[in-house]
């Protein structure tokens, strides 16, 4: 009994100190000041609401910073499913037929290429790597792609290339972060979570925007390539395990069961609630809703995160072994958070970085294992996406963070013992498709080496521009104001890439 | 020294000018409604015309000094001057006229309203040239304008033709486009501040006060192009910092015709223009999406009453009165919950009721639901017997029926459904086997599949 009162005592001192000069003037504002204004301010209504005072006025968005709001224009696609090769593919090996650099093969490189430049490994003059791979044209369109993907080249007539991408960083962190946040430094707000911060998230159950790894290493420039810069950290990327729990600590803990941490949450929101109704703070209110998003998380992420229940023909399009890490799975956990109202996924998959310096590292080999653990899945991603009806409103972007070299890679001045490429920044390859995409368009020519663009040079700035288009933004427009000015994803550049569009 | 008096006096015209208003509609009123406890209010009345008068000849005075020293055209004032003037000597008429009337007679009323219509006349041409002509005409809706002979395009600004826009001439169907619909409003004949007047080559030409707007060497210096570049806050920029701003590719149109020597003959292709300034201006027809004609914006107690009860709600994009409504977070939808929706039905163009537990007994109640864009049945029972009462949505394009088990046979029924684009079918009876009959719309049954190839098992 001792105890017990000891502990009231306890709670008593704590609850005077805790009231501070602050809490009087506070309530002298909100309490006597406030009956002095109610009838000014809220005329009759004062005293109906029993939760939010009148007037105080609080946008949904205040309460739930996921909740949706419309685009500024009519939207083509409503999602976005990117799929991040880190790492870098190679473009010559892919998707950019470049039949001058086969007569090139194992001569020194032409001077013209190399004046005024730096590469990351390549030192002195580097002899050129013809492709290492056969190309025909397939589909209408006559798109030229390799026999390193072989699924995919069936649906070339559904994607639109950029063929003269180019960046400005050759580093993968950098060139990673300038893909993902318009920005080769940290800080800034990924392209996710600027379109979540700029649309909300029409699955109150989930998170509006998820990342899922393969490939066994997530990527050099860490999470903030998903990361939210300087806007709020809640429209941040939510990183999912795609092996075990989807989220760690989602399951109940031992001997917990789940009334009773639903028990506890209400607790929590109950007395939350009465601060609330005491300081008029809608900081509480959002805090709030977060515990019960977080609870109703609990209930559905492991739902649609659970693959075992999809049918065994789709398994066979994707090629997914469930409880394994793989670009498979992810692809097709991709799908089924859109299908659910994600409003973007983002698939990193790692291995693509092709130096040359060992046997998976190798253009001939090893980027040929790689290319088969997401020639089926990616294409098997497109056509389940399009006998759903997905396809018109979701818009699905492929590529890396810039492409590779014409020239083999002569790391430290010597031959190399495999066939790799350096990392390269004036032309590579990209897709897109889905909704407001041109169909089996080309955009953007190489020289004859691949390694410059011609004509039709995209950016990563258009690339972004034109990506906010499709989903309903003017890029000019969409600013956040950070540290006195306003900012955008595409900062002062982009134009939109207008012949892609639909 | 005093040099600048004139001129100040003419600037307060139109301080002056509310004068001889307020004082003559004073007396006109008097004559009309006189005030039953005065015997005689001649004297009023009187009063009220002499102080109008001089006013009113005040105002006339400042007026044609501001014309004199600011940039205003003879032809633009000079019947707003002549209608002054009359009001003037017509308020003085009235004044003498009443001297020795004990009452006010017929003819009084007849000569009141008349400077009645003097007055109105001429404040509204001085209103013209402060504010424009247009300025009351374009608040007005598009078809009273055109009823009224008013040209809606006038000021669309630059339009290009996607194919021969080569051959345009670039001062005449280029630049003098962008110069309409940016700068003439403030630069014409008539209203021509700095003594320029860009509606017209020989305007362009003879430049302003500060002399020529181009030069030919130092093209960059050229006040046509520096002044737009120049920062918001300047206070030389152009336009000002308050109008309306020209896009930064019709600079850019500017700065290529400077740069190409500014000749009134080059043509726009000869001055080989990058495509992607032309891009904007290329007349695209697009078909918009969701129907043309709009209905009114839904009303917010009838949006916040469908989300309350648990439909996601919001508009198309920001503004539309076209609505989105999906179930997303409502899987416990049933057939009756679509009363909820009925405030706002014409306003739903999107509707999604994938995995509820709707039915097809829905589909009455929604031909009640105008604009219905894209319907989504996805995961719900429903197998295409009643399907053909959606032929009452007029506006149908996409129609989801993805995991129901729609039948083959009940595919016809779709086909009186105007408008219908795309029928998605994946996961039902039809997903079976191969579908040859052609219909009007796409129809996706999917099935899709990747036969296994040697070259997915060959390791490197």
């Amino acid at each position: 009994m001792s105890h017990l009162e000891k502990l009231l005592g306890e709670l008593q001192t704590r609850k005077l100190q805790n009231q501070t000069r602050r809490h009087f003037l506070l309530d002298c504002v909100s309490k006597v000041g406030g009956l002095a204004l109610a009838p000014l301010l809220f005329g009759c209504d004062l005293g109906k609401s029993n939760s939010v005072p009148k007037g105080l006025q609080l946008s949904e968005r205040d309460l739930n910073p996921l909740a949706p709001i419309p685009a500024p224009f009519l939207a083509k696609a409503k999602s976005i499913i990117y799929l991040h090769m880190a790492g870098a593919p190679s473009q010559l090996e892919l998707f950019d037929f470049k039949p001058e650099l086969a007569k090139l093969h194992d001569q020194d490189c032409p001077e013209s290429l190399l004046e005024g430049r730096k590469f990351a490994f390549i030192r002195g003059v580097p002899k050129m790597l013809g492709p290492q791979a056969q190309f025909s044209q397939h589909g209408e369109s006559g798109a030229w792609v390799s026999d390193f993907l072989p699924h995919f080249s069936k649906v070339v007539d559904e994607v639109a290339f950029l063929k003269a991408m180019h960046t400005d960083q050759f580093n993968h962190g950098p060139a990673q972060l300038f893909m993902q946040t318009g920005s080769p430094r940290l800080g800034r707000p990924s392209l996710g979570s600027w379109v979540t911060y700029g649309l909300g998230t029409e699955n109150q159950n989930l998170p509006g925007f998820v990342v899922l790894t393969s490939g066994g290493k997530t990527p050099d420039a860490g999470k903030s390539v998903w990361g939210s810069g300087f806007l709020p950290s809640v429209y941040q990327g939510v990183q999912c395990r795609s092996k075990g729990d989807p989220v760690l600590y989602l399951e109940d803990p031992k001997g917990m069961s789940r009334n009773l941490k639903k028990q506890v949450i209400s607790a929590i929101n109950q007395a939350n609630q009465e601060d609330f109704e005491n300081f008029g703070d809608p900081e509480i209110l959002a805090r709030i809703n977060q515990y019960e998003m977080a609870y109703r998380m609990q209930i559905e992420v492991p739902e649609v995160m659970n693959i075992n229940d999809e049918p065994e023909h789709i398994h066979q399009l994707y090629g997914t072994k469930p409880g394994e890490e793989s670009f498979a799975n992810n692809c097709l956990l991709a799908r089924k958070l859109v299908e659910k109202g994600v409003r973007v996924v983002q698939l990193y998959d790692w291995g693509w970085d092709t130096h040359g310096t060992d046997h998976d590292g190798s253009i001939d080999m090893g980027l040929r294992n790689k290319c088969r653990e997401i020639d089926r899945p990616m294409t098997a991603l497109l056509i389940d996406l399009k006998q759903r009806g997905l396809l018109e409103e979701t818009l699905v972007v492929w590529g890396g963070e810039f492409g590779r070299t014409p020239m083999q890679e002569n790391r430290e001045g010597k031959v190399q013992g495999f066939k790799g490429r350096d990392h390269h920044v004036d032309a590579f390859t990209m897709w897109i498709a889905g909704g407001g995409v041109k169909k089996g368009m080309s955009y953007g020519i190489t020289d004859d080496f691949g390694f410059s663009g011609l004509e039709e040079r995209t950016s990563v700035h258009d690339l972004h521009a034109t990506i906010l288009h499709l989903m309903g933004f003017d890029h000019e427009k969409f600013t956040y104001e950070f540290q006195g000015r306003p900012f955008r994803l595409t900062d002062v550049h982009g134009e939109l890439i207008r012949s892609v569009i639909a | 020294m005093l040099s600048f008096i004139l001129p100040l006096l003419g600037r307060l015209h139109p301080l002056l000018v509310h004068l001889p208003i307020g004082f003559l509609i004073f007396g006109i009123i008097l004559v009309f409604f006189p005030l039953k406890d005065f015997k005689n209010q001649v004297p009023f009345i009187r009063l009220a015309f002499l102080l109008g008068g001089i006013s009113a000849a005040l105002s006339s005075a400042s007026g044609f000094l501001q014309y004199q020293h600011e940039g205003f055209g003879w032809e633009t004032v000079q019947f707003h001057f002549y209608f002054g003037l009359a009001t003037t000597a017509f308020s003085f008429w009235i004044f003498f006229y009443l001297k020795g009337k004990e009452s006010i007679i017929p003819a009084i009323k007849y000569q009141a309203a008349g400077l009645s219509i003097l007055l109105l006349l001429t404040g509204h041409l001085g209103g013209n040239i402060t504010h424009g002509e247009e300025y009351l005409t374009e608040v007005l809706p598009p078809e009273i304008q055109s009823f009224l002979g008013r040209e809606i395009s006038e000021n669309q600004g630059l339009v290009l033709p996607e194919q021969g826009w080569e051959n345009l001439a670039y001062f005449e169907q280029v630049i003098q486009p962008i110069l309409n619909s940016n700068c003439k409003s403030c630069h014409n004949p008539r209203n021509s501040k700095g003594e320029l007047d860009l509606s017209s080559w020989e305007g362009v030409q003879k430049g302003g006060e500060n002399g020529a707007i181009f030069h030919l060497v130092n093209w960059k210096e050229s006040g046509l192009y520096s002044r737009l570049v120049l920062p918001l806050e300047d206070e030389d920029h152009m336009p000002p910092k308050e109008k309306r701003q020209p896009k930064k590719e019709e600079i850019e149109l500017i700065r290529l015709w400077l740069e190409k020597g500014a000749s009134p003959t080059l043509t726009l292709g000869q001055a080989q223009p990058e495509l992607k300034i032309l891009d904007p201006f290329f007349l695209r027809e697009e078909i918009p999406f969701y129907p043309e004609i709009q209905p009114s914006l839904a009303s917010e107690d009838s949006i916040s009453f469908a989300k309350a009860k648990g439909f996601y709600v919001e508009p198309v994009f920001f503004g539309s009165a076209f609505l989105k409504v999906s179930c997303i977070n409502f899987p416990e939808f049933t057939d009756a919950d679509l009363k909820s929706l009925m405030g706002i039905r014409e306003n739903i163009a999107y509707l999604d009721l994938s995995g509820t537990q709707g039915t097809e007994e829905i589909l009455p109640s929604l031909a009640q639901f105008p604009n219905l864009t894209i319907l989504k049945f996805n995961q719900m029972e429903i197998d295409g017997k009643n399907l053909e009462i959606l032929s009452a949505n007029s506006n149908l394009k996409w129609l989801y029926l993805n995991g129901t088990s729609i039948q083959f046979e009940q595919l016809d029924k779709l086909l009186q459904i105007p408008k219908l684009e795309k029928v998605f079918a994946f996961d039902t009876p039809l997903s079976q086997g191969a579908i040859t009959k052609k219909y009007p719309f796409s129809l996706e049954t999917g099935g899709f599949q990747l036969p296994k190839i040697p070259s997915d098992t060959i390791v490197y």
